[in-house]
């Protein structure tokens, strides 16, 4: 599973998660724009997302040399495709690090 | 405006990398280095009408041409600053090419290069400093190791989609590290390593080994690009610039369309048509490496092998400077060092070395043309040129 930061404006209730859609474009978007950056003229919209992906790449960070994360060694940092067809960052959790593999189906976990 | 051929490089130099600054200045290290260009380029001072610099660290970037332009006193005509990352050496060259094929200015000198501080760069400052607002709104959060995991996503990925193994990037590394044995300049060249070597050294962000990456180091690099009408005259042997060419799709590597291909598809195929020329037509190869897998990627991309074929292509053939596919002979930054912007420099100088004839004993027997790319970012932004021996 990873995990995705709630962050404004893709941010919703707890448990939920949404990314902005641009309706002219028929397009997700992902990180959040002011502007569709496909048309550069629509306000995205945002929409709720099924919240399902699967690993499109991953690392093992064995070490850290961010002073927040040197206890967390090793963590997985990772690519994740969305249903959307967008990708976004993240880390694979409740998974033990031998087991993750790519393209993989993972979910979204909230961290509330 | 016709560019191929109707510029070259005259004049190069390049400090060797150090660890520590030692009390020295982005500032100082341009002066230094600026000299010995002007010097191998038989040029007086006042004959260079145009600078292009790389940003420092230490000072602030506001004025920047015009900062360095004062300080080593000169009186260019056209002046800019470039930062396109790992891209800036290569990309240096083809502004200079575009202002001196334009007629602003006769003899361009492009500094790049910098200091380099254990303190201020493992500050997360500093980490944060070199970070976009998307990544550090949305990537930090999950602990990303910069530069390392950039690449170990890419080389996993390519592990996975074409079976690219350990071995074949670790002989990267190893080839490189043979060249830079008969490069005094280089950081580390004591001792051959092998393959065994490298997958023996601490995994750091998997599947990226510690003698994989590179090492950054404080440095300086200068090349002077001058019309070609004007080349005849100087005393070196001049390098033409036949083909030039950039591209770039991204800048996190999370929003690369396919992070196992780069933009260099374009760059090179930009530089290539530019040249009239094609991969089979090149004879040294100077490919930026922070990483192994940035090589492979490269040659697939540039079509000197099949796409997914690098692995292979790297097990077949030797890439040290007595090998069939000679690539890197400096040493590559991974036994060089990757001093500042002027890692990407490293590469330039030394296909301009190696096309002169002048690369001593690290010396290659076919030298009348070579392909150079810089590589920026995360795979990101791609500057590739295209050097020979003769303007055809």
């Amino acid at each position: 599973m990873t995990v995705t930061p709630g962050k404004k404006p893709g941010d919703t209730p707890a448990g939920t998660f949404a990314i902005q859609f641009c309706p002219v474009c028929t397009r997700y978007i992902f990180y959040p724009r002011e502007l569709c950056p496909y048309c550069l003229k629509t306000t995205p919209e945002i929409r709720h997302a099924t919240g399902r992906g699967k690993v499109y790449s991953y690392t093992v960070v064995r070490v850290s040399a961010l002073e927040t994360f040197e206890d967390k060694v090793p963590y997985i940092f990772a690519i994740v495709e969305l249903d959307e067809g967008v990708r976004i960052p993240g880390n694979i959790v409740q998974c033990p690090i031998e087991n993750v593999k790519m393209d993989m189906p993972v979910e979204l976990l909230r961290p509330d | 405006m016709k560019l191929k051929g109707n510029t070259a490089i005259t004049g190069i130099a390049e400090l060797a990398p150090s660890i520590k600054s030692e009390g020295r200045t982005t500032l100082g290290l341009f002066a230094e280095v600026a000299g010995r260009a002007i010097g191998d380029a038989g040029l007086s001072k006042t004959a260079i009408d145009g600078l292009i610099v790389t940003p420092p660290f230490e000072d602030t970037t506001f004025m920047w041409p015009a900062q360095v332009a004062e300080y080593l006193a000169l009186r260019p005509g056209f002046l800019d600053m470039v930062e396109l990352g790992g891209a800036s050496g290569c990309g240096s060259v083809t502004r200079a090419v575009l202002a001196v094929a334009a007629g602003m200015c006769r003899h361009c000198l492009c500094l790049s290069g910098g200091i380099w501080d254990d303190r201020i760069f493992h500050s997360d400052e500093t980490k944060v400093a070199a970070m976009s607002k998307a990544e550090i709104d949305y990537e930090l959060p999950h602990g990303p190791m910069g530069f390392n995991s950039g690449y170990a996503l890419i080389a996993r990925r390519h592990m996975h989609q074409y079976g690219t193994t350990a071995e074949q990037m670790a002989k990267i590394a190893v080839e490189q590290r043979e060249n830079a044995l008969l490069n005094p300049d280089a950081l580390f060249n004591k001792k051959p390593i092998s393959i065994a070597d490298v997958l023996s050294s601490p995994l750091v962000v998997d599947p990226l080994h510690l003698w994989e990456i590179v090492r950054p180091c404080a440095g300086a690099a200068a090349v002077i690009v001058s019309r070609t009408e004007e080349a005849a005259d100087m005393p070196q042997a001049p390098v033409f610039i036949l083909g030039v060419g950039e591209a770039c799709t991204h800048n996190s590597i999370v929003y690369s369309d396919d992070i196992t291909t780069s933009p260099v598809k374009d760059s090179a195929a930009r530089a290539f048509a530019m040249a009239s020329m094609g991969p089979a037509d090149i004879e040294y190869l100077s490919l930026y490496d922070c990483y192994p897998i940035t090589v492979i990627i490269t040659l697939e991309d540039a079509g000197f092998c099949a796409k997914g074929e690098g692995g292979a292509f790297v097990e077949n053939h030797d890439f040290t400077y007595k090998g069939d596919r000679p690539l890197n002979t400096h040493g590559g930054q991974l036994s060089f060092g990757q001093p500042s912007y002027a890692g990407g420099t490293s590469h330039v100088i030394e296909a301009v070395r190696q096309l002169r004839g002048a690369a001593g004993k690290r010396q290659v027997t076919r030298n009348r043309t070579a392909f150079v790319n810089g590589n920026g970012g995360i795979m990101s932004t791609q500057s590739s040129l295209i050097l020979g021996k003769e303007r055809i």
